[in-house]
């Protein structure tokens, strides 16, 4: 695989790929970005890890939709298996907040004092909310500010959580499965399906069971637990389970050969990230793609509410197709993840092509699509799960129309500039709802 | 407690400008779209030229034949709107790719803005009539919509080899040219054939063939019904259904 290196993060982050498609978590590649191929689920999960991100991955039961998940955490923040089987939340309806985020220390209350015994699950960074559709509709709103945030709040008290990141499983609906809230469904970043990997390497997971071995360490498991119950400020917490993590970090290394993230690694790969950006192609595209996303011109944004009125003149954008509004969180994640992408490649900027591949798995969990378009599409062959095929296929659309108008967008956009800035110029028109959206935003300047 | 006690301990937030918007297009402002030319420039240019032809010609059919977006099948309805796009079609240097790319700009693209099935599939097969190459694919399976009347008056020397399904009156008034249909195609197939071969790799609708003089259209799959064929070969998974016993015309199975 080719990967440009600069400090050598890029290398080691993919030798922890490439350990884990080789011997924890068996699938075949399924997304290809410039040339190079990977399995979704290793690839997102991954990022998922070092962006301090949210994945949702869903695929039908005993696919490996949790292990690749402990898997993954495990080698990007260095805690053994049984800490990280022992901080998961489990969906189901007779869930707590009492389980997932802490209660009551009964001792305390006997003596007249509250104070709270917070849950592994909201001490640690890695979170992982098993089978979370499992959650009644009711529950979720619990976990809603912890999962947006890091802050975990009970009885007057609260954790925040500086460094976080969140995996949850969902199953295909069922009879105990429910909806998952559209707020809740949008705080995560991205969504993925894990999949059956052919008979083939099922037979051959068969074959090499107790894998999860060389990621178990029963002393270092007992210790961090035992940081984890101790009374303690959760701020002094932090350092002394890093310490552990640590010894377990080195203890991986030596025996498998490859190097988990520390906690100073994880920081410095942040912030090469963060200092990327996207170029102007990427940005024009990712305008276009957020523009049919949310555009109404005849209400002026796409309300869930509200249905499309016959007649419209942008009846061939998604506009028409979906039924809810892209949220503002779409953009922050399609940045985020491009952003990983581009550093795992090596590449200097973002470009168009990391927009392109992450996006469909960015918000095809968060848009609704309108039922003619579901019963038109559903019976298309397709390898992906439906909601995912409709948002590559969206993006496809939107790809080829911004092929044709590249050019004019970003002489648009560059109009708009000047104009911002005071000069006397008229802005460009254009045949897609993002040259609306410009004057738009111009007149608001305009008015101000 | 004094006014002066108040104001040291008053809280004071920092000062920011009232009404300022910051720029949400700052990172265009240095762009400048300058084209540098290269040799596949000059070779897209020309092909989008022609190809600006090719869609001006078919508006300019949906303008004098189709002027309320309604058309219908009719003899002379075919013959006229054939008649308009040969005038249009005769005067553009094209190829058989631009055909191709005719069809996916058909659905794919904001620039044509109607797809009429009748006037497309006449356009088309005027387009694969006067086309300099012998043989020539059309890929239609992307295609959501099925265009009528492809393979239109086919001369002899043309193969049309069409990927996907096409809808009615496919290869009707076939002169002499070979049609291979890779899915379905659906009624009136065939039908005024004078001469020539329709291959249909799976099946075929109603009226298959009706007042056909003449040539054979071979079947894959099944045959829903024959027109009133004058004369010519009609066979279904290579058995001989016309002429033939068992199965006589306007018979629907």
């Amino acid at each position: 695989m080719l990967v440009v290196e600069k400090n050598g993060y890029q290398k080691q982050v993919m030798t922890l790929y490439r350990f884990i498609s080789d011997h924890l978590y068996f699938n075949r590649p399924d997304i290809e970005v410039k040339g190079e191929t990977y399995n979704s689920v290793i690839l997102f999960s991954l990022l998922t890890g070092l962006l301090k991100g949210k994945e949702l991955i869903i695929g039908e039961p005993g696919l490996g939709k949790t292990t690749s998940a402990e898997f993954i955490c495990s080698l990007i923040y260095q805690f053994p298996l049984g800490v990280i089987w022992g901080s998961e939340v489990s969906g189901h309806p007779e869930q707590t907040e009492e389980k997932i985020i802490g209660r009551p220390d009964l001792g305390k209350l006997n003596r007249g004092e509250e104070d709270v015994v917070w849950t592994n699950f909201a001490q640690v960074p890695v979170k992982i909310v098993d089978e979370i559709n499992r959650l009644p509709e009711t529950k979720q709103s619990m976990i809603l500010d912890g999962v947006d945030r890091g802050n975990w709040e009970y009885l007057n008290e609260m954790i925040i959580n500086d460094e976080y990141c969140l995996f949850a499983t969902a199953n295909y609906q069922d009879g105990g499965t429910n909806t998952i809230i559209a707020p809740l469904i949008d705080r995560f970043d991205v969504i993925v399906e894990s999949r059956y990997p052919g008979p083939n390497l099922s037979f051959l997971i068969g074959k090499s069971r107790r894998k999860e071995q060389v990621l178990r360490h029963p002393k270092y498991e007992k210790a961090l637990h035992r940081i984890l119950k101790s009374k303690v400020a959760y701020e002094k917490k932090i350092p002394k389970l890093e310490e552990v993590c640590d010894a377990f970090g080195e203890y991986v290394e030596e025996t498998t050969g490859i190097k988990p993230l520390r906690r100073e690694d994880r920081n410095h790969i942040r912030t090469e990230i963060e200092s990327l950006e996207l170029d102007l192609d990427a940005s024009a595209f990712t305008r276009m793609v957020l523009a049919e996303l949310s555009f109404c011109d005849r209400y002026g944004q796409k309300r869930i509410v509200e249905n499309c009125e016959e007649g419209c003149h942008y009846t061939g954008y998604l506009c028409r197709q979906i039924k809810n509004c892209a949220s503002n969180r779409l953009p922050t994640s399609i940045k985020l993840f491009a952003q990983g992408l581009a550093w795992l490649s090596g590449d200097s900027e973002i470009d168009i092509e990391h927009v392109k591949a992450i996006m469909p798995f960015t918000f095809s969990h968060r848009i609704q699509w309108k039922d003619e378009v579901i019963s038109q599409k559903e019976r298309a062959k397709r390898d992906d799960p439906f909601q995912i095929f409709l948002a590559k296929e969206a993006v496809k659309t939107v790809s080829q129309r911004y092929r044709e108008q590249s050019d004019h967008l970003k002489d648009a956009l560059a109009l708009g500039s000047k104009i911002f800035q005071g000069e006397s110029l008229e802005p460009l028109e254009g045949d897609h709802p993002i040259y609306a959206e410009i004057k738009k935003d111009l007149l608001r300047r305009r008015n101000q | 407690m004094k006014n002066g006690d108040l104001k040291k301990k008053s809280f004071h937030p920092p000062v920011s400008k009232p009404n300022t918007f910051s720029n949400p297009f700052e990172e265009f402002r240095t762009f400048h779209f300058r084209k540098e030319e290269i040799p596949l420039d000059r070779i897209v240019q020309s092909a989008e030229v022609v190809m600006d032809q090719i869609r001006l010609g078919y508006e300019k059919l949906l303008e004098e034949e189709a002027k309320e977006l309604v058309w219908m099948v009719q003899y002379n309805t075919i013959i006229k709107a054939y008649e308009v796009a040969e005038k249009y079609i005769k005067e553009i240097d094209y190829s058989a790719e631009d055909i191709e790319d005719f069809c996916f700009a058909l659905e794919n693209t904001q620039k044509i803005p109607y797809l009429i099935p009748g006037p497309a599939g006449i356009y088309i097969s005027a387009l694969c009539n006067y086309a300099k190459e012998e043989e020539i694919v059309l890929k239609l399976s992307e295609l959501k919509t099925e265009i009528n009347l492809i393979g239109f008056r086919l001369p002899k020397g043309k193969r049309l080899m069409v990927e996907g399904d096409t809808g009615d009156f496919t290869g009707i008034g076939l002169e002499g040219g070979e049609m291979v249909i890779e899915g379905s195609s659906k009624n009136w197939t065939g039908a005024g054939m004078r001469s020539g071969k329709i291959l249909v790799k799976k099946n075929i609708g109603l009226h298959t063939g009706e007042w056909m003089m003449g040539g054979e259209i071979y079947v894959g799959g099944r045959v829903r019904g024959l027109g009133n064929i004058v004369e010519g070969k009609v066979f279904e998974r290579e058995k001989l259904v016309y002429p033939g016993k068992a199965r006589n015309p306007n018979i629907y199975y």
